[in-house]
């Protein structure tokens, strides 16, 4: 009964050649294009200017910025001879001004002055100030920076220093050795949100389609022939579940392709089965909601209305982009009952964190829950209401 | 052979509300089987809600329906006996007409072997053998109509339930409808038909007027046009109608 309910469903969808296309196509378009976005990171045009005895440091000064990620170090349209510091301000933001540099270091003649005359010294950084994330990008590079080129400068030690204080001084900076607890040094930004797209969008394309197609199975009145048939209401939604297992199917085996190629780190075959189990609980889940949703809908309409309810919070709660530990404790009890939440972690704990599947038991329990409540959710409404 | 009760379907006292409206008040209605039986009456009068009571989609208030001397509404048995044609086009459009007819033998378990064979020769009475494969979606009204029937019938129904089948229907094809319904109860299904278009009713063997969820006359559209001197079922019904109305003001004066 319910196998032929689910080739009914196959068989209607199959032949939909644009929602195919929308199902197989647009995570794959989706993803590519966070991809570009996020792993892609943006180049930092810094320009440097050395004036006074500091000249001699500006080759070092510049190889030190340029071994930084994500630099680049241009070249400036100001004459060398050029020494009046009025001058040099002015043309240094005419520079920036034109995006020629998005950030110009300064150390004007004063500089080594200042350091001899036992006071820190300032670096002048003129910003251009409107694209933060380029601005912090620089920021973190030339400290880095300055860091190496500290060994570099010459050592200024205090006059109450004795000669013993002074040979005990080590000018070499320290280095710091980075130890991993999960990831590499490789490991990107874009690795982190790669492993919750199979799940998210198995979930979310399975509950719109789910949502209209059962929506009109009610409307058209042919769920109304299939209850006056010998056919129970629980067969019908297991006919649904096997129509759908096949397209969520064949969209997560894209999209877990297209996730594997992407990843910096590797997948093992057992990781491959394990994401593959939280991607078809949250097809359950997606699928169980989509039917909830058309059944509290009285019309299409309605029920279009639901997919931004049921979407939009689970991308902002559901630690898929932005970190939800870091939300205000109200936000964060409304991420517990948003099954995304727990297929990310999951998601994460296995492809992140290496764990093995049983680890995430609380969040496989945790959607095999909301499936089965909503499921007796339905069977509940459909007792007391007619179609 | 199948063994014939005296009634298929005995409703009695039959009781549903829905807010505020009284759809049906202590409706009485005997069907005997082996025959077209008509529940005439305009549009509210309370026939959809009575088909629905009948094949167990909405419980009543009160009252009692027995189907084939034996079964309740809504049962397995009674769901397997009957055949039900809404009044929406409620087959799947992206599905072929054949595939439709098939998909709709199997929600009543047929066997494959039985099925096909069934599903051409319902395809040939309704004559759309030639458009089997085409898609219900590219479909005209008047076919997807046909379509309606033959999915209903598919599972060899002992009683089929039409709801309005001929609405939307040129008259060419409704007369084709009326003669398909002889040919059935010939083979022995029943027919329960629902119509507000009255006159084609003169087709059935018995008729029920329903008006404002109550009986207003039972009886063959031969009795009903000579008990109000009427010559056709129409005329019969509105003066039914109108003689009820003034019994009831007698009533309230008396």
């Amino acid at each position: 009964m319910s196998r032929w309910i689910a080739w009914r469903i196959i068989q209607e969808i199959g032949r939909d050649r644009r929602t195919l296309a929308f199902l197989l196509l647009v995570p794959f378009i989706v993803m590519t294009l966070i991809y570009v976005a996020i792993a892609e990171d943006e180049t930092v045009k810094v320009g440097v200017v050395t004036r006074g005895a500091v000249r001699l440091f500006a080759s070092q000064m510049i190889d030190a910025i340029a071994k930084e990620d994500n630099i680049a170090i241009v070249s400036l349209n100001i004459p060398d001879d050029e020494i009046d510091n009025k001058v040099i301000v002015k043309l240094i933001r005419q520079e920036l001004n034109t995006r020629k540099a998005d950030v110009i270091l300064y150390m004007d003649e004063n500089l080594l002055n200042e350091r001899f005359d036992n006071k820190p010294g300032n670096i002048h950084l003129y910003i251009e100030g409107t694209h933060p994330t380029l601005t912090a990008t620089a920021l973190s590079a030339i400290a880095d920076a300055m860091d190496d080129l500290a060994a570099a400068m010459p050592t200024v030690i205090h006059a109450d220093c004795s000669a013993m204080c002074a040979d005990s001084v080590n000018s070499l900076p320290m280095e710091t050795k980075k130890h991993y607890l999960y990831g590499s040094e490789d490991y990107r930004l874009v690795d982190y949100f790669l492993p919750v797209f199979p799940p998210f969008f198995v979930f979310f394309f399975t509950f719109i389609l789910s949502t209209i197609s059962f929506q009109r199975e009610r409307v058209n009145g042919t769920l109304e022939r299939l209850m006056v048939a010998p056919v129970s209401f629980f067969q019908v939604i297991m006919g649904y579940v096997g129509g759908f297992f096949i397209f969520a199917g064949l969209q997560a085996a894209i999209i877990l392709t297209y996730v594997l190629f992407l990843v910096s780190f590797s997948v093992n075959l057992m990781q491959v089965i394990d994401i593959a189990i939280i991607t078809v609980l949250m097809m359950l889940v997606g699928l169980m909601l989509g039917l909830l949703a058309s059944f509290v809908a009285n019309n299409e309409f309605q029920a279009i209305q639901f997919i931004p309810l049921v979407i939009l919070p689970q991308i902002f709660l559901s630690d898929m982009i932005w970190d939800i530990g870091s939300f205000p404790r109200f936000f964060q009890l409304l991420s517990y009952p948003l099954p995304l939440t727990h297929a990310n972690t999951a998601m994460r704990n296995i492809l992140l964190k290496g764990q093995p599947l049983w680890q995430s038991w609380p969040q496989l329990l945790t959607l095999a829950g909301f499936s089965i409540v909503i499921l007796l959710g339905l069977m509940r409404i459909r007792q007391n209401k007619s179609f | 052979m199948q063994l014939m009760v005296k009634y298929m379907l005995s409703i009695t006292a039959l009781s549903k509300q829905f807010g505020q409206h009284q759809i049906l008040t202590k409706l009485h209605l005997e069907i005997a089987e082996g025959e077209v039986f008509g529940l005439l009456g305009p549009n509210g009068a309370g026939k959809t809600t009575l088909i629905r009571i009948i094949m167990g989609l909405i419980k009543p208030d009160g009252g009692d329906v027995l189907l084939f001397g034996k079964y309740r509404p809504g049962s397995i048995e009674a769901r397997r006996l009957i055949g039900y044609m809404p009044q929406q086009h409620s087959v799947y459009p992206g599905l072929s007409v054949l595939e439709n007819v098939l998909f709709f033998g199997r929600m009543y378990r047929m066997q494959d072997a039985d099925l096909h064979q069934r599903a051409v020769d319902i395809l040939q009475m309704v004559e759309l053998e030639h458009r089997k494969n085409d898609l219900v979606a590219n479909l005209s009204g008047g076919m997807i109509r046909r379509v309606m029937l033959a999915t209903a019938l598919v599972h060899r129904p002992r009683l089929l339930i039409l709801d309005e089948p001929t609405a939307g229907v040129d008259p060419l094809l409704r007369i084709k409808f009326w003669d398909w319904f002889a040919n059935m109860v010939e083979s022995g299904t029943s027919i329960i038909v629902t119509t507000h278009n009255i006159s084609e009713a003169e087709r059935c063997r018995n008729v029920v007027f329903l008006r404002n969820g109550q009986k207003l006359e039972q009886g063959t559209p031969q009795e009903l046009m000579s008990s109000y001197h009427a010559d056709n079922l129409e005329a019969a019904f509105v003066e039914a109608t109108r003689s009820r109305a003034g019994n009831e003001n007698n009533g309230a004066l008396s």
